[in-house]
């Protein structure tokens, strides 16, 4: 340790029981003076004269105390205490200065805070289990024709031809997992919604079917109970326990400990709770969301019996995700060979592979962030975010400076007198800094706030409006700890720097007239280019906010083909176990009938794809003489609705006839196209009274077309209206889950008790899932698109605040500086009106070479939200000039208060002042 | 690399910040005769605690005085500036005792890193003092 670290360290020590010291320091000093003292009186001196010797001889014992004090530790109390309160009452002085400085700071903070939370939390949060880092999660990825056809999850087709999926059959999970020596235990799992009935109120429930050795794997303990083992996941369909997550525990057992032990009914199955996850336990899927259920796979063909037979013994589906922990000195690359050729031999011995077919290659990446093998979709969106946000902390910082720099520089003269009477310039440094403190402390305090209630606003954005699940967006601290230190960082610097350049210079020459004016009109430069530097951030960000504008707007005036206002939308799911052979088509039947007669429902549909809801199913679609064909893309996308669909949707039938209640399960099978399949599949052909063939092999429908609709969106409101053609449910042999559409002219809100009673009475364990206006489900769509207009033009209004506080900032203080100058213009016959327009040039000046690089740099940097844009370009030129026009009248507006106050300047006032 | 140990007692916190700003300032740094006494007098204390054992600040004060034959007059404040950086660096202990006519008096005495520094610097004193003595007698002989 060197002496100066051992100088610090005691000084550390002395911060402590320093009333002790300095009384034992005292009482040293009065033993020295005494016995000096005597001395004196020894050597013959008369004791008062021996006494104001001793004094003499000792010094001055009040400056060595305070000396002592200050070197004992490291500043006295006092000393600080007394900057504090003049700091606090210099900031008192300026309010304009302290609230801008401060709200600046704190909007920097709280925001960017916020955003950055989020976007790190869904593009960085690892799962919330011990050592996330060693999970993988396994993958598969074929070149060419697939052995795999078909699949349930996550599915990835490259452009190449090839796939890839996170899925696997079970049988071969098991057969990986029996031979496994590369990995630790495989563990798999798979979720799926199913309808719950708990204290016997029927909902919709996310349930995650595990494997027996899932939480062992993931090494994750419940906080009640006990998890789900690998007994419990040894026979098909046994099994009847559940974990359940700490939100149901909360929500519908009060977070009671005698919740173990009762049942809940998944799929009309009785399940026993043996265990409640532990808090922000989300499953090795997702960092974000958590399943509400936790049920031992074994139970899929009782709780969610899928297709013909068990998907635990069907070698055919590919179904389970597959996740393990890394062996200790095993690398990726031997581990991806090992399991690789495992599958293979896992697949020839499961399923039976045709010649031409190509087993898929095993590989594995990283787990640790859940299991997905595509993050695409949100990483360019939370991406371009950040940047923006990114750009705003920068927009905020340089305000913060400008503002620092300006007022340092009007204090400067305040130093020069200060030094001047013999302050010491690290005393005038202290005292700056301590400002800057306490400006950052307020302003840091308020964006913690701001930071704090902000983390709750933006999950809200990214949520649908009837969705019930909450995103796990902590308040990061970290992140918090970034923009802070970024936003008081930039304050201090810049809040110093003028004081240390003030101190610097010699003290005559700041005092003196001519020297001070060639200093500031430095420093003016220096701010002057600090405004221009924000006003082109902010041309950036007022352009980007008016593109996402435009685009949401945009996609809002699409016309989606039907009629999307009072229509209410939920979904029945009949569990297939209680209703197999065709009894789900009778209760659609019956339910549409009963829904139906509800007062003040005016239609009713039921269909499989709910319009604008991302979704789509489709079907190989073979008109006359056309044969099934595997290499061409022959797959039309399908709707199976109800009889009374076009009326209720608002779809004109533009020839024949719509479905008609002729048109019955036992009648002829009958369909519809719209234009655009008519145009594209029956070209200069009548296809009204055409057969065509819907599916291929024997489960192939051949049904009549009698009429042609017109064209609809279909799963977005982007895409242009595809070829489409419409099914009747009722003429299906079985349909599952469809959704209803009921025209109204009620809000959801006022209908729902009706609708609920009205399927309780056909089943009292069916519930009605997810209701939401079609206009939710539009705009739920419109996520992304709502989420970019509303935060861009929220960092556009920002920047544009802070860019006028910049320009009014800088003007306001040009126009101070000058006021000698303006005074003599105005004594040499300039008219109030010219030196207004000067000042007002100036600062359009300044704007206009902001803008023209801010609008040079949005050119170049739109570019990358391209796709992002709907029905514009990225260099769309209304927008830009709107944004650039905002830009000018805002820059005009912040410079015109300053131009008035020098049009008002009193020449000879003006020269008298200084 | 540490300063040199004169160096080192010379520049004491207490001053680096002025001489800080007059080197930034671009001035020659003027060293006033207390600042080279400071040093001086963390180098006698030392000394004197070294040859004498444990000693009180007046009985320091008094030793000082008394081996100066008056030629150094100081503040014997100061004293007890040198002692509280002394044992700031370590270099000295302190215990409360007794003093003659019964007063409680803090002693001071030196540490072993105490007497490492002190052999350190008076090398060093002996150095520079022989060097600025044989550059003092060099200019001498030429104005002759």
């Amino acid at each position: 340790m060197n002496s100066a670290a051992r100088r610090l360290v005691s000084k550390v020590c002395g911060l402590f029981r320093q009333q002790k010291a300095e009384s034992e320091f005292d009482g040293e000093m009065q033993v020295h003076l005494q016995l000096l003292t005597e001395k004196f009186i020894r050597q013959g001196m008369d004791p008062e004269g021996a006494d104001s010797a001793a004094r003499r001889q000792f010094g001055n014992t009040t400056l060595l105390q305070q000396r002592h004090r200050e070197s004992r530790t490291f500043l006295s109390f006092s000393a600080v205490f007394q900057d504090l309160r003049y700091g606090v009452r210099v900031l008192g002085k300026s309010p304009g200065f302290t609230a801008i400085a401060g709200a600046s700071l704190a909007l920097a903070i709280g925001a960017n805070t916020t955003i950055f939370s989020v976007a790190k939390s869904f593009l960085y949060d690892r799962l919330n289990v011990p050592h996330a880092e060693q999970l993988r999660m396994l993958y598969w990825q074929s070149s060419g024709h697939s052995a795999v056809h078909s699949m349930w999850g996550e599915f990835d087709s490259s452009p190449g031809g090839g796939s890839k999926s996170s899925s696997f059959s079970y049988p071969v999970y098991r057969q990986l997992s029996a031979h496994n020596e590369v990995m630790q235990d495989l563990f798999a799992s798979q979720g799926d919604g199913m309808n719950a009935t708990i204290h016997g109120t029927a909902r919709r429930v996310q349930a995650e079917m595990i494997s027996g050795n899932y939480y062992s794997g993931l090494n994750v303990r419940p906080q009640l109970g006990r998890p789900i083992q690998p007994s419990d996941e040894t026979l098909q369909g046994a099994g009847a326990v559940v974990v359940i997550s700490e939100g149901i525990w909360e929500r519908d057992f009060g977070r009671s400990p005698s919740v173990l032990g009762q049942t809940i009914t998944l799929n009309q199955t009785a399940m026993t709770i043996v265990g409640v996850n532990p808090r922000g336990f989300t499953s090795a899927d997702d960092s974000q969301v958590s399943p509400d259920v936790f049920i031992p796979l074994s139970m899929q063909p009782v709780v969610d019996p899928k297709g013909k037979k068990s998907y635990l013994e069907d070698p055919e589906i590919w179904w389970v995700k597959i996740m393990g922990r890394v062996k200790p000195g095993v690398v990726d690359s031997q581990t991806e060979a090992v399991l690789s050729s495992q599958l293979q031999a896992a697949v020839r011995g499961t399923m039976s592979v045709k010649p031409g077919e190509t087993i898929p290659r095993l590989l594995i990446s990283d787990g640790s962030r859940g299991n997905h093998i595509s993050e695409n979709g949100f990483q360019k969106p939370a991406f371009v975010l950040m940047t923006l946000s990114g750009l705003v902390l920068l927009l905020a910082c340089t305000n913060i400076a400008n503002l620092m720099l300006a007022r340092g520089a009007q204090r400067q003269r305040e130093m020069s007198v200060r030094l001047a009477l013999g302050a010491g310039r690290a005393r005038i440094l202290r005292q700056l800094l301590t400002e800057s403190l306490l400006l950052a402390a307020v302003g840091g305090l308020a964006g913690l706030l701001l930071g704090y209630l902000g983390r709750n606003a933006i999950p809200k954005l990214l949520t649908n409006a009837w969705d019930t699940s909450e995103p796990n967006v902590h308040f990061d601290w970290r992140v918090f700890g970034f923009t802070a230190a970024v936003t008081i960082a930039t304050g201090l610097l810049f809040g110093v720097a003028p004081a240390w350049s003030a101190a610097r210079s010699e003290v005559s020459s700041s005092l003196k007239e001519s020297a001070r004016t060639a200093t500031r009109r430095r420093e003016g430069m220096s701010g002057k280019s600090i405004v221009a530097f924000q006003i082109a951030l902010s041309t950036l960000l007022v352009v980007g906010a008016g593109l996402f504008l435009r685009t949401l707007f945009a996609l809002r005036s699409v016309d989606a083909g039907f009629r999307t206002d009072h229509l209410i939308l939920f979904s029945i799911n009949p569990p297939p176990s209680s209703y197999a052979n065709g009894k789900d088509v009778q209760l659609h039947a019956r339910l549409e009938e009963d829904l139906a007669a509800i007062p003040g429902v005016e239609a009713v549909t039921a269909a499989s794809v709910a319009y604008i809801g991302n979704s789509m199913t489709n079907e190989v679609f073979l008109p006359p003489g056309e044969r099934f064909d595997e290499s061409k893309q022959q797959a039309e996308d399908l709707n199976t609705v109800g009889n009374s669909f076009f009326t209720t949707m608002g779809i004109p039938i533009v020839a024949g006839r719509a479905f008609e209640a002729q048109d019955t399960a036992t009648s002829a099978k009958v369909a519809i196209l719209n234009q655009s399949l008519a145009g594209k599949r029956f070209p200069n052909v009548n296809p009204i009274g055409k057969e065509f063939r819907a599916g291929y092999g024997p489960e192939a429908l051949v049904a009549r077309i009698v009429g042609i609709c017109a064209d609809t969106r279909y799963a977005n409101l982007r895409d242009e209206p595809p070829p489409q053609f419409f099914l009747l449910y009722r003429q299906q042999s079985d349909v599952g889950g469809l959704t209803y559409a009921l025209r109204t002219r009620f809000e959801p809100a006022a209908l729902a008790s009706a609708l609920r009673a009205a399927v309780r009475k056909v089943d009292l364990d069916l519930p009605i899932v997810d209701i939401r206006t079609q206009q939710d489900q539009i705009d739920s769509t419109m996520q992304t698109e709502r989420i970019f207009a509303s935060l861009t033009t929220g960092f556009g209004l920002l920047a544009l605040g802070l860019a006028c506080v910049g320009i009014y900032g800088i003007m306001a203080y040009s126009v101070a500086n000058r006021r000698n100058e303006i005074g003599i213009r105005l004594a040499l016959g300039a008219q109030p009106g010219q030196v207004q327009r000067m000042i007002l040039r100036e600062s359009t000046w300044l704007a206009a070479a902001g803008i023209v690089a801010g609008v040079g740099a949005t050119l170049l940097l739109t570019r990358i939200v391209k796709s992002m844009l709907y029905g514009i370009q990225p260099y769309d030129l209304p927008t830009v000039a709107a944004g650039v026009a905002i830009l000018l009248v805002v820059a005009l507006a912040a410079g015109w208060i300053p131009a008035r106050r020098a049009a008002q300047v009193q020449p000879m006032e003006a020269l008298r002042h200084e | 690399m540490q300063n040199s140990p004169i160096g080192n007692l010379i520049w004491t916190l207490h001053r680096s910040s002025a001489i800080f700003f007059a080197v930034a300032k671009g001035a020659t740094v003027s060293i006033d005769k207390s600042e080279v006494l400071q040093g001086t007098l963390d180098l006698m204390i030392l000394k004197t605690l070294h040859a004498l054992g444990p000693l009180h600040g007046f009985g320091i004060a008094r030793r000082i005085e008394q081996v100066s034959e008056d030629v150094l007059t100081l503040n014997e404040g100061t004293v007890y500036t040198s002692l509280l950086r002394l044992q700031q660096q370590g270099w000295i202990d302190s215990e409360w005792g007794t003093s003659e006519n019964n007063r409680r008096a803090r002693f001071y005495s030196i540490t072993r890193r105490g007497q490492k520094q002190l052999a350190v610097e008076t090398e060093n004193w002996d150095r520079i003092s022989g060097v600025i003595g044989r550059v003092l007698r060099l200019e001498g002989g030429k104005q002759l």
